[in-house]
């Protein structure tokens, strides 16, 4: 049974990846979490500034998943040199996701992060809960060009644009290949909004978060479906994967990897292994032998 | 440890109403808290409480039933004194219980320490252990008489209990660690809250003297589930809220050495 996916110029053991946003605060953190089976890590996004994020309460329970807002709560770009040194015998791609507001903070973190030999970068364009620093600039498809070509034509690795619901999904997508992304990682999390009916008020002190979980996966299905039909080009599928199926189902849509993050909360970091053991099952009793045969398998 | 499964519905919140209040001191309070939903909460958990318009504390009950919940809060910003505001009547809003607490189920003599507040969990520790039986020692260590928060209730408990002050006002003057090693060979396991570096001496001494430890760490707890990574300790990647906050002696000297 061969787990193996190449995903763009990257080599994947299996094609699990951490999604930002989990545990990618420190090194420490990603390099236990490289433990445990993933094909590949996504730091948290890093920024110029180191910032604090939001006050508590930044997590949401809904009944269909979670919704989190934690402000991109992370220690500033020039930590990444101690987070490389600590993954440097890791053995699996690191992805280092990027936040920023104009171009050359994309830039300089990306040339960064290309400088300390990371294999590939994930362009935030989406965090649905943080002013001026996400979601509206993918919604720009001029605005992503620029970001997208700034970066992809000073650094020798991987770029990937992280995309959410945007006004026009499609050409958010064309414009990131156009500026030279190799592939797309979608989706992020969703606006939301949870109040509490008895303290009458939002729960988050953002008051909007981002959903993730169950509730976002058939929608996650549709557009990286959608995406690989136009497109055919590397993806990553994230959202709301809870078991082997969810990533299987990524799959036949069109991703050559699959993001794992909300399951972790609830499952435990164990979560890879059952992950990996159902795919190899179901490879299994449906007589594949590569997984990557299955890529993009529903929408020949 | 992180391995397991959970039941995030423990991110809903739910409400109890304030039935009690007692001043310990100036920064200091406690208040009983009648609960809505019991939930199981082990001793060393901590709860996630909320003042709507402010922040959440984690905090580790001192006391709890499944129908009165005790918590013990020291004054330390905006939120804990607007929770220090409170009055009798007022409703409280908590989510949790979070993360591993202390097992106390091996038979056995057991030596329990707190530090400041840190004594919260203790308290509740030492109400455990009288349920099963066990003989232990209740051990508090403050800087000075008037900090003093569950004496009182340890003797009522039947426990030995000794006060340690660091200027001498009452019980025993020093360091409360300096204490612990004179009487830690007599004991099989050692629990201990308080600050830092009193848990990081009470670590080196479980070590040198061959006493099984578990010992409550706090942290800077955002998310309560292990996602957000804020609680790391020091740079082991163990998450305080879902890995801890109470470690044993095995799993700490694995991750953090000779310390």
């Amino acid at each position: 049974m061969d787990l193996r996916v190449r995903l763009g110029k990257l080599e994947l053991r299996n094609p699990i990846i951490l999604a930002s946003g989990i545990l990618g605060l420190s090194g420490s953190q990603l390099r236990r979490v490289g433990e445990y089976g993933f094909g590949g890590l996504t730091t948290k996004s890093y920024t110029i500034e180191a910032r604090r994020g939001y006050d508590t309460p930044i997590l949401a329970y809904v009944k269909c998943g979670l919704l989190n807002a934690v402000g991109l709560e992370n220690p500033g770009y020039r930590e990444l040199a101690r987070v490389r040194e600590s993954l440097k015998d890791v053995g699996i791609p690191i992805i280092v996701s990027i936040a920023g507001s104009k171009v050359d903070e994309f830039t300089t973190i990306a040339s960064y992060v290309d400088e300390l030999g990371f294999n590939a970068i994930e362009l935030n364009l989406s965090c649905p809960h943080v002013e001026g620093m996400g979601l509206e600039l993918g919604d720009d498809p001029n605005y992503v060009y620029k970001i997208v070509s700034g970066v992809s034509s000073i650094v020798s690795i991987p770029v990937y644009v992280k995309i959410g619901l945007h006004r026009d999904i499609m050409a958010t997508v064309g414009k990131s290949l156009d500026g030279g992304a190799e592939g797309i990682t979608a989706i992020n999390t969703i606006r939301a909004l949870a109040i509490d009916v008895y303290a009458r008020k939002p729960v988050l002190s953002n008051v909007y978060g981002g959903l993730s979980g169950p509730a976002i996966h058939p929608i996650a299905v549709r557009i990286v479906y959608d995406i690989y039909r136009e497109y055919g080009i590397p993806i990553i599928g994230v959202g709301g994967v809870s078991s082997w199926d969810d990533v299987i189902e990524f799959i036949l849509a069109g991703a050559s990897a699959v993001g794992v993050g909300t399951v972790i909360a609830s499952k435990g970091l164990d979560v890879v292994r059952e992950i990996l053991d159902g795919i190899k099952t179901y490879m299994m009793d449906e007589g594949f032998k590569e997984l990557s045969e299955l890529i993009g398998y529903a929408n020949k | 440890m992180y391995l397991t499964g959970y039941d995030i519905s423990i991110l809903r919140f739910t409400w109890g109403v304030i039935e009690d209040i007692l001043n310990h001191s100036k920064s200091i309070k406690s208040f009983n808290i009648r609960v809505r939903e019991p939930r199981d909460l082990d001793p060393g958990q901590f709860i996630m409480l909320w003042i709507p318009g402010l922040e959440e504390v984690p905090l580790s009950p001192s006391y709890y039933d499944g129908s009165l919940m005790r918590i013990t809060v020291m004054k330390r910003g905006p939120t804990t004194e607007a929770i220090h505001r409170l009055r009798i009547g007022d409703r409280v809003f908590y989510r949790g219980p979070f993360g591993n607490g202390f097992k106390v189920s091996n038979k056995g003599r057991y030596l329990l320490v707190g530090g400041g507040y840190g004594a919260s969990p203790i308290i509740y520790t030492a109400h455990k252990i009288r349920e099963y039986g066990y003989e232990a020692m209740y051990v508090e260590g403050v800087k000075t008489e008037s900090d003093a928060l569950f004496i009182d209730e340890a003797k009522s408990l039947g426990l030995d209990t000794i006060l340690v002050t660091e200027d001498g006002s009452s019980g025993i003057k020093g360091l409360v660690t300096d204490y612990i090693e004179e009487v830690i060979n007599e004991y099989d396991y050692l629990l201990g809250c308080g600050p830092e570096g009193m848990l990081l001496k009470l670590l080196e001494l479980c070590n040198r003297y061959g006493v099984e430890c578990q010992l409550s760490f706090e942290a800077i707890v955002k998310c309560g589930v292990g996602i957000c990574g804020s609680c790391e300790l020091y740079n082991t990647g163990l998450l305080v809220c879902r890995d801890g906050p109470v470690f044993d002696s095995r799993i700490l000297s694995r991750y953090l050495g000779g310390v």
